[in-house]
């Protein structure tokens, strides 16, 4: 009972840190159609900025702020200067930005090295849930993905910013002969994106190895997420995290690391051959 | 100074094309004219260029003394040009409702919010506010984009043939409707349109368009109903 109770609070700790990862993802591919290869080095930066301030000694929760704010400049200069010119030409954005995602990860090698750093926990006492003893860290970290992925939702679906978003995407050129500035909210989404990653990343950073190669880790299953669950709506990126992050750590707490990503894989597979738009998108 | 004009333009979908080939028009405050042509004489390029989605190669787009030519399709929504495109380009996922706000929430100087009167015009928006648009008849979409536009309050309304697919006793209610709302408010309409009926019901003054030029004027629209020959010659095949 108390090895099941361990299991589901893992499964749901590990599902809820990849929807943390996919709602930056999702935003940026489903609804700008926009595959963002330079995604896993924006979470590296966000868990990079972790670091950064923990040498400053400055609080641990300025990292939350400070990673978001920087992601979105970071998201918006790229926009800026390389994505707007290649929207219309969906292979060459993937092209584009893995360029960006290589330089990113170098540049990060040539400031900080190639080892890996390792950030302290700011929460080391265990917490009892359900009469089971938990890492209170991986609690905060669940509840900041659920709060984000719920404000995610709720701005585009309850706002009028976000609505113009999804107009935009529905119908750019009729969104812009209704007054919508459509340069400023491609923009907007794009930073939006980012600066949810590099959020993802600062609070990931302290139960991870920091280093530059962990944005692939997680790059993986996010896509994997989205094309199972729908690129088009934010409720396809919860059920395919929710897929994808039960499926792996059950299979890899019973088995293996190795089966499960056999059998994810192989489960991912079967629900895109099965439901090529994803399990919420619509027929074409 | 006019309220509208059009000064020798030129444009085209590629660069070497002249769909439109040295355009002259004048628009005077709260007229409605009919622009009409067959298929394939550059109606609907006319008007995809004034609304800025495609950048004349020369020519002058004058709106209310500014130069609207090449300006983006946002800047022209936000001078006051209201757009009804063909094909009415209602967004299908969103409902009646959120429809109409998208007309409101890209001008700065309205409130976000649709106004009252936006649901009294056509009553079976009202009715159904809440559904999905696109599961709307051809029809109510059509009355769901003109309201919309009206929602962004123009001053300048560009309808690109409204009449197209929907049946008939929808298009004459279109037609009075927007003739009243025209004489109510002084809104300035240019009808781009195949169907007589529907121009000469809504129109005063209609302009003929041939390979891209405005090649010829009628001040009184209603002597198109006797003019068989003027009839003939631009609009049958």
């Amino acid at each position: 009972m108390e090895l099941a109770l361990i299991i589901g609070l893992d499964t749901l700790n590990f599902t809820l840190g990849l929807l943390l990862v996919t709602m930056g993802l999702v935003v940026i591919f489903g609804l700008m159609n926009v595959i963002n290869m330079a995604h896993g080095e924006f979470f590296l930066l966000g868990a990079y900025t972790m670091y950064m301030v923990q040498q400053a000694k400055m609080p641990f929760w300025t990292a939350l702020l400070f990673a978001p704010i920087l992601l979105a400049v970071i998201g918006f200069l790229i926009e800026e200067f390389v994505i707007r010119h290649v929207y219309h030409r969906f292979i060459d954005t993937i092209l584009a930005t893995w360029g960006i995602s290589l330089a990113l990860k170098q540049a990060v090698i040539v400031i900080f090295g190639p080892s890996s750093q390792s950030i302290n926990n700011p929460l080391p006492e265990p917490v009892e849930v359900f009469g089971v003893v938990y890492p209170g860290y991986r609690l905060f970290i669940m509840g900041v993905s659920l709060l984000l992925a719920t404000g995610t939702f709720l701005f585009f679906y309850r706002t009028n910013i976000g609505l113009a978003a999804r107009g935009v995407i529905a119908n750019r050129a009729m969104a812009a002969s209704l007054g919508i500035n459509t340069r400023f909210v491609d923009r907007a989404t794009f930073a939006f994106g980012a600066a949810t990653a590099g959020l993802a990343g600062a609070v990931m950073a302290p139960i991870m190895s920091v280093d530059p190669q962990m944005g692939v880790g997680f790059l993986i299953p996010a896509f994997l997420s989205i094309l199972v669950g729908g690129t088009t709506s934010l409720l396809g990126a919860l059920l395919g995290t929710g897929i994808i992050g039960t499926s792996s750590t059950i299979v890899s707490s019973i088995w293996s690391q190795v089966v499960a990503q056999v059998v994810v894989f192989g489960l991912a597979i079967v629900i895109i051959r099965l439901f090529p738009e994803g399990l919420t998108g619509r027929r074409k | 100074m006019s309220f509208f004009s059009a000064r020798n333009l030129v444009a085209g979908y590629q660069k070497e094309s002249r769909v439109l080939n040295g355009i002259d028009f004048e628009l005077d405050q709260g007229e409605i004219v009919a622009l009409i042509g067959r298929n394939g004489m550059g109606k609907t390029t006319f008007l995809e260029t004034i609304t800025g989605h495609i950048a004349p190669s020369s020519g002058m787009l004058l709106f209310r003394d500014v130069d609207i030519t090449a300006a983006q399709p946002y800047i022209v929504a936000r001078a006051g040009i209201g757009y009804v495109p063909q094909g009415r380009e209602i967004f299908n996922e969103f409902s009646v409702e959120q429809n109409l706000l998208m007309g409101a929430i890209g001008k700065p100087e309205l409130a976000n919010k649709i106004p009252d009167w936006a649901f009294t015009i056509f009553p079976v928006l009202a009715e159904r506010r809440k559904q999905r648009a696109g599961t709307l008849s051809g029809g109510q979409q059509q009355q769901l984009a003109i309201i919309r536009a009206l929602v962004g309050s123009p001053s300048l309304l560009l309808l690109d043939e409204p009449s197209e697919g929907i049946q008939p006793s929808i298009v004459q209610n279109i037609g009075t409707t927007m003739a009243k709302i025209a004489a109510e408010s002084g809104l300035t309409i240019l009808l781009v349109e195949q169907n007589l009926e529907l121009a000469i019901s809504l129109a005063n003054r209609c302009v003929f368009m041939e390979n891209g030029r405005i090649v010829e004027e009628v001040e009184d629209i209603s002597r198109l109903r006797n003019d068989q020959e003027l009839v003939h010659r631009y609009l049958s095949a």
